[in-house]
């Protein structure tokens, strides 16, 4: 019988293959996926996003970790769709407009599915339009945008004004992060979240999907 | 005093005239562009011209790659040419050319011109054991190949390191360099991208390795870190480091800290590049927070990796000035201050 537990703690090593292994185990033995996925996939997970957060294990760790909880969550995702279970919120994440700077970016986007949160990826050097419409189109109640660069961070205020223009941000949350930008900079823009990390963006925005519904 | 000599005295913990006046970064393309259109002559468009435009000491960098023009390219930014140890092996074929093809003996004599004529300090570059994998593997690959491919890492760290000690014997041969830096950046604005453990296993051996051959020659080694390098300072320094730099204020870097844990180290760059858009003002105000530290040991100031393009000529004008004002202000006697290690007597 799979002990969840068992499932929380390989994924913190970055053991993916045990994880898959557990995962397709544990469905074997009856257990409930929404179950597997909360006590085994994310609460793992959740462990190395507060351990990230207190410089206890750094961006490596963060990265395989990560990939063994996509690889128990591609086992699980068929089984959670039959049995109704439903994501606990949709964002999208980019890179803004001018910026290839992906890492932060995609460790985001690692704790943010970590956190049960559907996520659309849309790249790098991503328009102020795409994400404006991205976020209408895919229904999504939280945008991310991340900026490595002083001179690309501009591009987030374009994204606040659109999202305005459009009318949507009473439906939509805009959240920024990188290394140029600052809770200062969130408020001049008017953007809602600045976090200084993945882990607590995360947090941040299961909060503004829980609020939005 | 010339450049050099006070540069090297200056990481001595020797009395100096002034501090050095430099910029160690070249200028961002885009800055330039502005300054041209704001009256800085056409003609001043490389590096050396734009340090005498605005009379800083100059500072030359010659830095050295291990590929040939065999080496495969990466498909695009941030991606590698290594996934795996097959690939490795057919790689590692176009890499490491002959050290005496890749240095310039030319270059190396303008080096020792610009030294002879007295107004300029010259460092050497190469890749450090984070950035050089990091442009093998490419940027995400790299960080997971410390769990999927630990033992291929370290052979490709080996390699490179015996690669360097030849460079760095056949250029030291010909030309002491002032000091030299390893490109790393391994850290970001919430500190190291890897754990001590991390380093430990897979980057000190080979910091080890290289730098008592560097300090045979008495070259001072600089580490080149962007973001919060206030954990990775003191495992640069339990490698043998003498120094770092650009010490980024956004990062959350505060110098003075890393003068308390590690005062035998020198430290470059730290002026905050966010403050020169606003004026005079904001700079002095800049330079009188970093002036304690510099007046306590080797902190040479310098924008903390290059002049944003918002930043107006005539405010860059008056940051020359000022850095000019305040090196000569924190001027010591050479009390107190430690040497770098490579000048410490043995």
């Amino acid at each position: 019988m799979v002990v969840l537990s068992e499932i929380s703690e390989n994924l913190q090593k970055g053991k993916a293959k045990i994880v898959k292994e557990l995962v397709t185990q544990a469905i074997a033995e009856g257990m409930d996926p929404e179950q597997i996925l909360n006590e085994g996939l994310l609460a793992g997970m959740n462990v190395v996003g507060e351990k990230f957060k207190n410089n206890e294990v750094y961006v490596p760790e963060v990265l395989v970790a990560a990939r063994a909880m996509n690889m128990g969550a591609e086992v699980l995702k068929p089984h959670l769709a039959a049995s109704g279970v439903v994501a606990r919120g949709k964002v999208c994440i980019g890179t803004v407009a001018g910026d290839l700077h992906d890492i932060g970016k995609n460790l985001v986007k690692m704790m943010m599915e970590g956190k049960g949160l559907e996520v659309v990826d849309l790249g790098t050097d991503v328009s102020p339009e795409t994400f404006v419409n991205t976020a209408e189109s895919e229904g999504c109640q939280v945008i991310c945008c991340s900026a490595l660069l002083t001179t690309t961070m501009g591009a987030m205020e374009e994204v606040v004004k659109l999202a305005k223009e459009r009318g949507i941000r009473d439906k939509v949350k805009i959240m920024i992060g990188g290394a140029p930008v600052s809770q200062e900079y969130c408020d001049k823009i008017g953007a809602d979240c600045y976090t200084v990390d993945a882990a607590s963006a995360a947090d941040a925005a299961v909060k503004f999907c829980a609020e939005l519904g | 005093m010339t450049a050099s000599e006070r540069f090297r005295k200056y990481l001595s913990g020797e009395e100096v005239d002034r501090c050095p006046a430099i910029e160690w970064a070249t200028w961002w393309n885009l800055t330039v562009d502005r300054w041209h259109k704001e009256g800085l002559p056409a003609d001043v468009d490389n590096n050396e011209k734009i340090q005498d435009y605005f009379g800083l000491d100059k500072c030359l960098q010659m830095w050295i790659g291990y590929r040939t023009k065999d080496t495969p390219r990466s498909a695009g930014n941030g991606l590698g040419i290594v996934n795996d140890e097959d690939d490795w092996e057919r790689v590692k074929k176009t890499l490491f050319p002959p050290v005496e093809t890749v240095i310039n003996t030319k270059t190396l004599d303008y080096f020792e011109r610009a030294r002879q004529r007295g107004d300029t300090i010259s460092f050497f570059t190469v890749e450090g054991f984070f950035w050089y994998p990091r442009t093998i593997f490419g940027i995400e690959n790299h960080l997971y190949s410390f769990y999927d491919y630990p033992e291929l890492y370290k052979e490709m760290c080996e390699l490179y390191s015996d690669w360097l000690i030849e460079l760095f014997r056949y250029t030291f041969e010909k030309f002491r360099f002032d000091f030299m830096t390893f490109a790393e950046d391994m850290s970001y604005n919430r500190g190291p991208m890897l754990s001590k453990a991390c380093f430990d296993e897979f980057l000190a051996p080979f910091y080890k390795k290289v730098i008592p051959v560097i300090h045979e020659y008495g070259i001072p080694v600089i580490i080149d870190s962007d973001g919060d390098i206030t954990e990775a300072v003191d495992w640069y320094a339990e490698v043998g480091a003498d120094g770092m730099l650009p010490l980024e204020r956004k990062a959350g870097v505060d110098v003075s800290t890393y003068l308390d844990k590690q005062p035998k180290l020198a430290f470059i760059g730290h002026f905050d590049k966010m403050c020169m858009k606003d004026g005079k003002d904001a700079m002095r105000a800049e330079f009188e927070r970093i002036l304690p530290s510099m007046m306590r040991g080797k902190v040479i100031v310098s924008v903390d990796h290059q002049t944003p393009p918002d930043v107006p000529m005539e405010y860059y004008k008056e940051y020359a000035k000022l850095l000019y004002e305040y090196c000569e202000k924190a001027t010591h006697k050479g009390e107190n201050i430690a040497p770098c290690p490579v000048f410490e007597k043995k």
